[in-house]
């Protein structure tokens, strides 16, 4: 994948760049807003890494014209913003200005390649028709599974949990957003019979090393295959 | 009124000596080379009776010889009618009056003691006091009530000012003060206007400060993370992972101290509309992320506990519970969080199993920088500080009991919501 870093520290931008190139990525640094606007309206770059607190032309800025150019309309860049300020106006003006994630300095770095990893998969799987996690395979449009190239028979509302869960690796699920996105399949359901379909779920996929970890008394979260 | 009564009371000072004076002065007979004086025994009684004082009388002859009467009475000096003089002991008003005897004329002296006149002095002298001192406690009512209303706008504005937060630097309200303090307002506003922005002026050198030292921090970690993911030595890598460690402390630290300065009073913090259930919620995964490193089960019991309050810090303090929890229990240990409202009241509160706080130590794990000697890890002592001072400048009291299952239940209840 070909990233972009805009960050004018040197030894911070130096650090990811290494990080994320051991991720096997492709990795491009300016420490310039103005470089990075230019860059990104000449090539594609699969997702931008932005510091807000950039010499002359802020992060919010670079953000509003990576936004505003045309490639960007047809397939939009994921933006990860950081910032070394926690005001909450800097995180809402951010994501109101399209950014996809939000990360405060300092962070530790598997929680940033965790969540670069989990941009690049939902933009890639953004109107794909094929879901992939480690040896599970979700193929949407004729809604069949397979684990490990072998057909998986999954029940109507144990596909739709797994999609939910799928859609957010390494992030927790509430129960409530499980039951709001699975409700459309007709009659109310409980917090209980949620956990009837994950416990189905885990025994079908935790033998492939698939693991759905509970966070008691809040929901799921689909650990990162390893 | 006075005024008949001091008629009377004058009338019946004269009357007895006046009539004493023309009935003496009418006894006088005049022979050929002498005065003779006939009182009959009777009227001389009636002449010398008084209810209060004693009556005296004295007759001469033009010539100046005695005729009758209390020799020693003392006449008024020179050509004076009246006086005043002790006789026998006693204080007396005597009256000298020429009365027609013969060819020329007899004196004749009146005395009497002065019972009834300083009687007569006492009571107007009681009468016109009584007046006046009714007009002066009136006055002394009328000045009171009013000088109390008179001050009332001052005691309004002082009652607003003691009402006050340490927080609260908004410039005083002049248009209810009296004229007269207008200046002193004013005086007092501009001193407020001061204070408010060298309070502001420190916060945004926090910020910045914090904000400053974020990013090296972040390079450090970057760059320790990176180089323990290199295949070394033993005992070096033992030192980056001090490294490490002291990086990670040294952000957390960065960020508590910002978290104190945010929270001190007079920090100009926001007050928005939170639900602590949604602000643990949104927190969670990074909770979790920690929990699932120390291998602790974190739960959670989130209810709707709606308030008004700074988000920032809020979050601030929920964290740092979390983070005390995960920080001082064992492998294995539960940690829950929760949130909601108890007796009418929202709350939120971190509960753990881990080794507790021993009741003697509660009073001084809220100190900054305090640690519980003996405690394990690597603390600064400002985390249960800061959540102290989170929760008082929100007005809310923070709380320490102990768990139901062994440990500590350490939380903050909030007054409204």
């Amino acid at each position: 994948m070909r990233l972009l870093i805009v960050e004018d520290d040197a030894p911070l931008a130096s650090g990811l760049q290494r990080i994320l190139e051991a991720e096997g990525h492709a990795v491009d640094v300016t420490p310039r807003g103005e470089d990075a606007v230019a860059a990104a309206s000449h090539e594609k770059f699969d997702l931008v890494i932005l510091d807000i607190g950039l010499p002359q032309m802020d992060g919010f800025e670079v953000l509003r014209r990576l936004r505003g150019t045309a490639a960007d309309k047809t397939g939009p860049t994921p933006v990860l913003v950081l910032t070394a300020r926690d005001a909450v106006d800097d995180r809402v003006r951010g994501l109101d200005l399209g950014a996809d994630d939000y990360m405060v300095k300092p962070f530790a770095m598997p929680e940033l390649t965790a969540r670069v990893r989990a941009l690049l998969r939902r933009s890639q799987a953004h109107g794909g028709p094929r879901i992939t996690h480690g040896p599970l395979m979700l193929d949407t449009v004729a809604r069949r599974a397979f684990l490990r190239n072998e057909p998986l028979e999954l029940a109507a509302r144990e596909w739709a949990v797994l999609e939910v869960l799928l859609a957010k690796v390494e992030k927790i699920v509430s129960k409530e957003s499980i039951i709001q996105a699975v409700a459309g399949w007709g009659d109310d359901l409980s917090p209980n019979a949620i956990e009837v379909y994950v416990s189905r779920l885990r025994s079908k996929l935790e033998p492939a090393g698939i693991r759905i970890r509970t966070v008691r008394g809040f929901g799921y979260m689909l650990e990162e295959f390893k | 009124m006075a005024g008949r009564s001091l008629r009377a009371h004058l009338l019946r000072l004269l009357l007895p000596p006046i009539a004493a004076l023309l009935a003496l002065g009418s006894h006088v007979r005049v022979g050929q080379t002498e005065y003779r004086f006939d009182l009959p025994p009777a009227v001389e009684q009636v002449l010398r009776t008084d209810r209060f004082d004693s009556i005296y009388y004295r007759v001469t002859s033009p010539a100046g010889l005695e005729i009758a009467g209390d020799a020693a009475l003392p006449a008024p000096p020179g050509d004076a009618v009246a006086h005043n003089t002790t006789y026998q002991g006693q204080k007396v008003r005597v009256v000298s009056v020429q009365a027609p005897c013969g060819r020329s004329a007899c004196n004749v002296l009146v005395g009497e003691t002065m019972v009834k006149r300083e009687q007569l002095a006492r009571d107007l002298l009681l009468q016109s006091l009584f007046p006046d001192f009714l007009i002066a406690l009136a006055t002394l009512v009328i000045v009171w009530f009013g000088v109390k209303r008179g001050l009332q706008p001052l005691a309004r504005l002082s009652e607003e000012i003691k009402a006050r937060s340490a927080g609260d630097l908004r410039a005083i309200d002049a248009a209810g003060a009296p004229e007269e303090t207008r200046p002193l307002v004013g005086a007092l506003n501009g001193l407020l206007e001061e204070v408010s922005a060298a309070s502001r002026k420190q916060q945004r050198f926090l910020a910045d400060a914090a904000h400053q030292l974020r990013t090296p921090l972040a390079g450090l970690q970057a760059h320790t993370e990176l180089a323990l993911a290199q295949p070394m030595p033993d005992a070096c890598r033992a030192q980056l992972e001090q490294v490490h460690r002291a990086t990670i402390r040294t952000a957390r630290l960065a960020n508590q101290l910002l978290a104190l300065a945010r929270a001190e009073p007079g920090a100009r913090s926001s007050s928005e509309n939170i639900n602590l259930k949604d602000l643990a919620g949104a927190e969670a995964e990074t909770w979790v992320r920690q929990s699932l490193a120390r291998d602790i089960d974190l739960g959670f019991e989130l209810e709707p506990a709606p308030l008004a309050g700074d988000a920032f810090l809020l979050r601030e303090a929920l964290s740092n519970l979390v983070h005390n929890a995960l920080e001082y229990s064992n492998r294995g240990a539960r940690v829950t969080v929760r949130t909601g409202r108890r007796d009418g009241h929202a709350f939120l509160e971190v509960e753990d199993d881990g080794p507790g706080i021993a009741p003697e130590e509660r009073a001084h794990v809220l100190e900054r920088f305090y640690r519980v000697p003996g405690t394990p890890g690597t603390g600064s002592g400002l985390g249960l500080a800061i959540v102290r001072e989170i929760a008082a400048s929100h007005a809310a009291s923070m709380f320490i009991a102990d768990g139901s299952t062994g440990g500590c239940r350490v939380g903050i209840t909030f007054p409204h919501g």
